[in-house]
């Protein structure tokens, strides 16, 4: 078996606040391997989102982080600034939620992707921004030369969501994060987009994660699928094992309220209630107020990842009662 | 991947009319001012005023500050054309003499000004936490103090030379420039383009000279316009008090004061200076309020007109 490209052990981020410390994300330990694609799904809140930026470091100065984040063999955590500045950008690359923000509206899109080549390689202007204008065209930027030169606002959303994964790309980056890369598109652009990016992978080699709380999104380009609840992973398995398999109450119920042009119902199923808070999660497991499932132990002890199958674990005190195709309800 | 024909995009380019080379910002920029109906009015006229200034005494040569009491508290003519004072001295001469200070000192102490406080305002916008604490409570410190004070004991005690006047004029007013740049960055640290560059790799030094600065220019163009305004005025003050430009070199401010004894007879000798004032003033305004305009990155590309 080959080294996992990213290893992340026990993290944990809390943000220290007057009311006490925001446990954002509680010991989530998962792998990623060269070249494949981990997509992270959750509601809004759940730690996702918290987990990337933690990755990248780019988290906020005063947050409280345990764990490690090893990255072909080094701890993340315990980088100097400027060994993780190396790492930004050119190993490790991300994609923002917001094309319509993430992009600088005083420079042209092609001098951004020329900036981003040069802070990690030493080449040429005239040679970078060949390789930007090509990476534009890797992208499908329509007449790339020319829209090198114009700048963010001449751009539509879908189109400088293409230019951010050019830039994302350039320096061809092992692991590539793309937090959200499609929720500020229109439904007709974020296929096309997920495309480019299934199609960059494949240039590149690079593994993805892949964070977003679309599970549409993710069946059609995952490799893996963890998902995570109110800071803590609860399942995380094969995409198979997650949307026909799955072991854990919340997942089934994030994939039930998924809309279904066969179903025969014609109401959507939500999750009753809203995610706990997390200055104050509710005893035992976090799920318990709104699952269906719960039983008096689920309000005592918060549940194990358990393993399940190959390379399934899900966190369920219940897990054993919800087999294939089972109704979920007690 | 994707590989685009050259030739045929050539040949859409051409179609499309398109083959022109994409213009730059600055290019932009320039465009947009020119556009700008108030602004054009603020550059040229400034212009003029600035060549008058120039132009002018070649013309109409007297010495600005040798008597001529033959020909002293004299009205406008074509020998003087904005008349005499009363030792006989041209009155032109003198205004434009004046002015070029005035121009001269506002001009110098907002660019030492702007840079100082742009530097310092971005870098307590941009590093927040102790820095910003530190610069706050220095900027706080510099605002408080009577500026009027300052630049008295100062020009008593160091003379006047229009730059030494320039310089403490800038070292009390860089905290006006310093307020307005660290306010915006500290609402553009926040934008997802420089949590982009970060993630890019971009070290703090990058992120803020090319990244936040540019973004800082437009508010701080405006400001600086602002500035040059009130350094003029405040000049004009100080030489009104008499502790400015030292005599027999003048400055606006001064023609003003020599020229207050005698306001019930002659009015005007008070207020050509006076107009000179307001008219450099608003020209610089002006000119301030089209290039906030034209440095706009987010305005468009071209005007509907």
């Amino acid at each position: 078996m080959t080294e996992p490209l990213l290893r992340v052990e026990h993290l944990a981020v809390g943000f220290p606040s007057k009311a006490g410390v925001v446990q954002a994300v509680t010991d989530v330990s998962f792998d990623v391997m060269p070249g494949e694609t981990l997509a992270v799904v959750g509601e809004s809140g759940s730690g996702k989102s918290v987990t990337a930026l933690t990755v990248m470091r780019l988290h906020p100065k005063a947050t409280r982080i345990s764990g490690s984040i090893m990255f072909q063999g080094r701890d993340l955590l315990a980088l100097g600034d400027d060994d993780m500045r190396a790492i930004r950008g050119n190993d490790v690359a991300m994609i923002f939620q917001d094309p319509m923000t993430a992009l600088n509206p005083v420079f042209s899109v092609g001098s951004q992707i020329v900036e981003s080549i040069r802070i990690h390689q030493q080449v040429t202007k005239q040679a970078a921004w060949e390789r930007a204008v090509d990476l534009l065209a890797l992208v499908g930027v329509p007449e790339p030369k020319r829209r090198a030169a114009q700048y963010p606002h001449e751009y539509s959303g879908g189109m400088r969501q293409r230019a951010m994964i050019a830039m994302a790309i350039a320096n061809e980056p092992k692991l590539l994060i793309a937090d959200e890369p499609t929720t500020a598109l229109d439904v007709t652009v974020q296929a096309q987009v997920m495309e480019v990016l299934h199609e960059v992978q494949q240039a590149t080699g690079s593994a993805m994660m892949l964070i977003t709380h679309d599970l549409g999104l993710v069946a059609g380009t995952a490799d893996r699928v963890q998902v995570m609840y109110a800071s803590r992973l609860v399942e995380t398995g094969g995409v198979d094992d997650i949307f026909y398999r799955s072991r854990n109450p919340y997942t089934r119920a994030l994939l039930d309220s998924i809309p279904d042009l066969h179903a025969t119902t014609d109401r959507l199923e939500p999750i009753p209630g809203n995610p706990p808070s997390l200055l104050r999660p509710p005893s035992g497991c976090p799920f318990r107020p709104r699952c269906q499932m719960a039983i008096d132990t689920c309000a005592t002890a918060v549940p194990e990842l358990v393993m399940v199958g190959e390379g399934h674990a899900s966190r369920c005190h219940r897990t054993a009662d919800i087999t294939l195709n089972a109704e979920v309800t007690s | 991947m994707t590989t685009i024909d050259a030739a045929a995009v050539a040949e859409a380019d051409a179609i499309e009319g398109l083959s022109e080379q994409p213009k730059s910002f600055g290019r932009l920029a320039w465009e947009r001012f020119i556009h700008h109906r108030l602004a054009l009015v603020g550059l040229i006229g400034l212009m003029l005023i600035v060549a008058s200034f120039i132009i002018g005494p070649m013309i109409n040569d007297h010495p600005f500050d040798k008597p001529d009491v033959l020909n002293r508290l004299q009205g406008p003519s074509k020998e003087h054309w904005f008349g005499t004072d009363e030792i006989g001295r041209d009155l032109f001469v003198r205004t434009a003499r004046g002015g070029r200070y005035s121009i001269l000192i506002g001009l110098l102490s907002a660019v030492v000004s702007t840079a100082v406080g742009t530097l310092i305002g971005a870098a307590a916008g941009y590093f927040g936490k102790m820095v910003d604490a530190v610069i706050a409570q220095v900027i706080n410190l510099v605002l408080v103090v009577p500026g009027l004070i300052v630049l008295s004991v100062f020009a008593l005690n160091f003379g006047s030379n229009w730059w030494r006047l320039s310089l403490v004029l800038a070292a009390l007013s860089w905290v006006r420039i310093a307020r307005v740049a660290r306010g915006v960055v500290l609402s553009i640290k926040e934008q997802d383009y420089v949590m982009a560059a970060r993630a890019a790799g971009a070290s703090h030094s990058r992120i803020l000279f090319r990244h936040i600065l540019p973004n800082v220019v437009g508010a701080v163009t405006v400001e600086i316009t602002l500035l040059v305004g009130s350094i003029i005025v405040l000049e004009s003050t100080l030489s009104f008090l008499g502790l400015g430009v030292r005599p027999p070199d003048t400055s606006l401010g001064r023609l003003v004061a020599d020229a207050k004894g005698n306001i019930d007879n002659d009015p005007l000798r008070v207020l050509t200076p006076g107009l000179v004032i307001v008219l450099i003033v608003l020209c610089v305004n002006f000119l301030g309020d089209g290039l906030r305009d034209a440095l706009d990155p987010k305005a468009r590309s071209n005007r509907d007109d």
